[in-house]
């Protein structure tokens, strides 16, 4: 077990090493960032004084190797827009974002489990057929489509829930829990189809195996049965496919940020790509590059604990 | 859902427009948020927005394009490199701090330290020295005769000097001004928020309370506005203009921008090129119907130009300014005699979202000049690249779409930046933007930067109007219109400047 951990520690390093130098070097393909940082009226003198003031100037090899250098200790640069710690900027964003993906999460596999059961259970039935239209249209929606349609719905027509924003929520630094209905709903909608489905999909061929059957004759209820033996067993590709889904609703609620004026990282992430400051969306690369490979981390640890025949070598 | 659950979120939801709505308070959204808060270390409108409600600065743009004083109650040119400045007496930070001689000049000392060049310091190249001459007056040296002096102190806010000497960067967290509202507090994509400062020399604002948000999503901030979550929104877009005013809730207010949209032409081809000749550039002005582009792209918000500058810019000719008449016969007739009477072929290059609907803008004007027989083979392109081409001379097309928003309302920002062709003997090079290149032209704006009189200088941008009607180097487009939608319990008027001064809004 320990060392299957160190392994998959170093795994981890060599990932995000990777992911740093890919950030940096693909950066370099997007344009110049003097053109775009500096008003048109800017003077030649004007705009080498500021690319020899950002190191812009110096050859990319070198700039890469005192990047390197510098992230090691934790330095991810200056934003070039805001002047201040890349890292802090992502960092500081982080729980935002985190709230979002955690009420998504929750949202994706409350309703998504419930219905895959559902779907299961009332195989045949026009129920099924529902949910299995609802989850397959899930999946397909355009997530910008979604965003504006529930504001169009939720929030303009209907008017129950607001717009968009981080409100004031009953702790600091939490949303208000209005806030947070839209957004988690629009980020988790694909992910609480994907858990549908592959919900159903296991409970199904759960309950047609052996231990089932053998649930059934001793005279177990329904719900037991479902719930403890057919679930239980169907978790697995689900945990997997959790732990995948959250590192896609932590790092692709891009344009849902957007859309909803969400303080997350996404949000940012966009803004500095657009505004092309190389160093906060390198710091948002790493950033994500390490909780990524963490996360994936723990699923693979989870499955010890819901399958005791996994073993650790 | 049950009946529970829902009443449970709509209470939720009026706490929060409740919250938003208080009847002191108002709500400005713009695209992106603050990025720092230090006004003389940025150039960008969405910062300075707010900014600019905290500090003040010297001199005050009004609504007409003029420079008004404002902290400083005058300034006059002793000779052509010295300037002495007054300052309004008795007004104080909202620490309790004095606005004295000695911290202006303080202030241009920080911004002309060549150790920590700020983002403005460009601007103040030209000045050398700075002395304080009594309390209330100052004294300005600079290396060159400087007209643009008075202008530029339009974007010259003034720091405290104790706060900030005595705080090092704190001062940075929590701004402290002279302005009209004080800073409450920030939180960074969240909300900007602003209380009114009751002893503002210039009287107390009426709005008790504003708020800045940032909503990067033009269509939320439209869903927002409709709904009362906001008051004021910035960069309308024509598509949402009919939703906004159909609301009943909030109305379209615009005003003409400084900005200018052209196109910009190769002229320095060889002398057998067709764009080198005055008369082919002359008819495709001729070819192009501007009105129609205005009326039918741009939603009505735009108005029709026949050269660089607009009337808030100082230099303005409304006669040498008049649009070119639409008039393809005429155009197809100087083709002709040009030499082209069955046209011809050229590329043109467009960025995409920009400026206000600029591709469809391009892909009007391609339809419009087909009409006459010249054939453009249009490209679009990403905002980035394209502005690295124009600046780096690069530029694959034979005719660019560009935009200039001429942030100093006088014209040396448009006309020297944009067409001084580098042919004056001893004087300096050309610019990046120049493809024209005319003796009298350089020569007249080399001039009019020499000199402080404004008459003499109003004369000399005469004369270079005159060169480029003469030449017509560009096709002249439009002059755009900012957008924003305004919530009907504002009053509140847009400005060319695009600055939101809280203390020019009341609530009805």
């Amino acid at each position: 077990m320990a060392a299957y951990l160190i392994r998959r520690l170093a795994l981890v390093l060599v990932v995000v090493w990777g992911t740093a130098t890919l950030a940096f070097f693909l950066l370099f393909l997007s344009g110049d960032p003097v053109n775009l940082l500096l008003p048109l009226d800017a003077t030649p003198e004007v705009r080498e004084q500021f690319r020899k003031a950002n190191g812009f100037d110096r050859p990319v090899w070198q700039q890469y190797l005192s990047y390197m250098g510098r992230a090691v200790q934790g330095d991810l640069g200056i934003s070039l827009r805001n002047q201040t710690p890349a890292l802090g900027l992502v960092l500081e964003r982080m729980p935002a974002s985190m709230v979002l993906a955690g009420a998504a999460l929750l949202f994706a596999v409350v309703f998504g489990v419930l219905a895959g059961v559902i779907a299961a259970v009332r195989k045949g039935t026009t129920l099924e057929f529902v949910v299995l239209f609802f989850a397959l249209l899930g999946q397909s929606l355009p997530v910008f489509w979604l965003a504006l349609m529930l504001i169009l719905v939720f929030g303009l027509e209907l008017r129950w829930l607001p717009i968009s924003g981080y409100g004031v929520g009953p702790l600091p630094g939490l949303p208000a829990l209005a806030n947070l209905v839209l957004p988690a709903i629009a980020v988790g909608t694909f992910s609480m189809a994907a858990i549908t489905r592959l919900t159903r999909g296991g409970v199904l061929r759960e309950l047609r195996s052996d231990h089932v059957r053998t649930a059934r004759a001793k005279g177990l209820g329904e719900r037991v049965v479902i719930y403890k033996h057919a679930l239980r067993n169907a978790a697995i590709p689900v945990v997997t496919v959790i732990g995948l889904q959250l590192g896609n609703l932590l790092s692709g609620a891009v344009i849902t940020e957007t859309i909803f004026a969400w303080p997350g990282v996404g949000r940012l992430v966009l803004t500095a790509v657009t505004q092309q400051d190389f160093p906060v969306v390198q710091a948002a690369v790493i950033v994500f590059a390490v909780l990524l490979a963490v996360i994936n981390l723990v699923v693979d640890l989870l499955y010890g604990v819901l399958d005791p025949r996994v073993r650790y070598a | 859902m049950n009946k529970g659950w829902i009443g449970f979120l709509a209470s939720l939801a009026l706490l929060g427009s409740v919250w938003a709505q208080r009847s002191d308070t108002i709500v400005i959204a713009q695209g992106v948020d603050v990025t720092v808060l230090d006004p003389n270390n940025q150039l960008e409108t969405p910062t300075a927005n707010v900014l600019a409600n905290i500090f003040d600065t010297l001199y005050m743009r009004m609504p007409d394009g003029t420079a008004r004083p404002w902290l400083a109650t005058g300034v006059r040119a002793i000779n052509p490199t010295t300037w002495e400045m007054t300052i309004r007496q008795g007004v104080k930070f909202h620490n309790g701090e004095d606005l004295t001689a000695e911290t202006v000049k303080w202030n241009f000392e920080r911004v002309i330290d060549p150790q920590r060049p700020l983002r403005i310091s460009n601007s103040w190249a030209n000045l050398a020295s700075v002395q304080v001459v009594n309390p209330t007056t100052l004294r300005f040296t600079t290396r060159n005769p400087f007209p643009v002096f008075v202008t530029r102190l339009t974007g010259f806010y003034i720091l405290p000097q104790k706060y900030v000497t005595e705080n090092g960067n704190r001062y940075l967290q929590e701004p402290v001004g002279t302005g009209p509202y004080k800073f409450v507090r920030w939180v960074r994509d969240q909300q900007f928020e602003l209380e009114a400062n009751p002893n503002y020399w210039g009287g107390a604002p009426k709005i008790r309370r504003v708020i800045f948000r940032p909503i990067p999503e033009a269509s939320s901030r439209v869903a927002e506005l409709i709904s009362g979550g906001v008051d004021i929104i910035t960069n309308l877009v024509p598509e949402a203009v009919n939703a906004v005013r159909s609301s009943g809730a909030a109305e379209v207010r615009s005003v003409p921008s400084i900005r200018n949209i052209f196109i910009m032409l190769n002229t320095s081809g060889k002398a057998d090129s067709p764009l080198a000749n005055p008369k082919v550039r002359l008819a495709l002005n001729y070819a192009v119907d501007k009105r129609a582009i205005v009326k039918n792209v741009l939603g009505g918000f735009g108005q029709p130009t026949g050269c660089p500058l607009n009337s808030y810019i100082f230099g303005y000719d409304a006669r040498s300014c008049q649009p070119y008449e639409y008039n393809p016969t005429r155009a197809k007739q100087l083709l002709a005699e040009a030499g082209y009477p069955n046209g011809f072929t050229m590329t043109m290059g467009s960025p995409n979202g920009r400026y206000l609907n600029d591709r469809q803008v391009a892909e009007a004007l391609v339809g419009q000049l087909a009409q006459v027989g010249v054939r453009v083979e249009l490209r679009v392109q990403e905002w980035s690249t394209y502005v690295g081409q124009i600046l780096e001379r690069r530029i694959p097309t034979d005719a660019v779409l560009l935009g200039w928003g001429n942030n100093e309302f006088d014209a040396d920002n448009s006309l020297y930046s944009l067409f001084y062709g580098g042919t004056v003997r001893g004087g300096p090079r050309q610019v990046a933007f120049s493809y024209i290149r005319s003796v009298p032209l350089d020569n007249a704006l080399l001039q009019a930067q020499r000199t402080t009189d404004p008459e003499q200088r109003k004369k000399l941008y005469l004369d270079a109007l005159r060169v480029l009607r003469a030449e017509s180097p560009w096709i002249f487009l439009h002059q755009q219109e900012d957008l924003y939608g305004v919530s009907k319990r504002v009053d509140w008027k847009p400005r060319p400047d695009e600055r939101l001064f809280a203390a020019d809004m009341a609530l009805k």
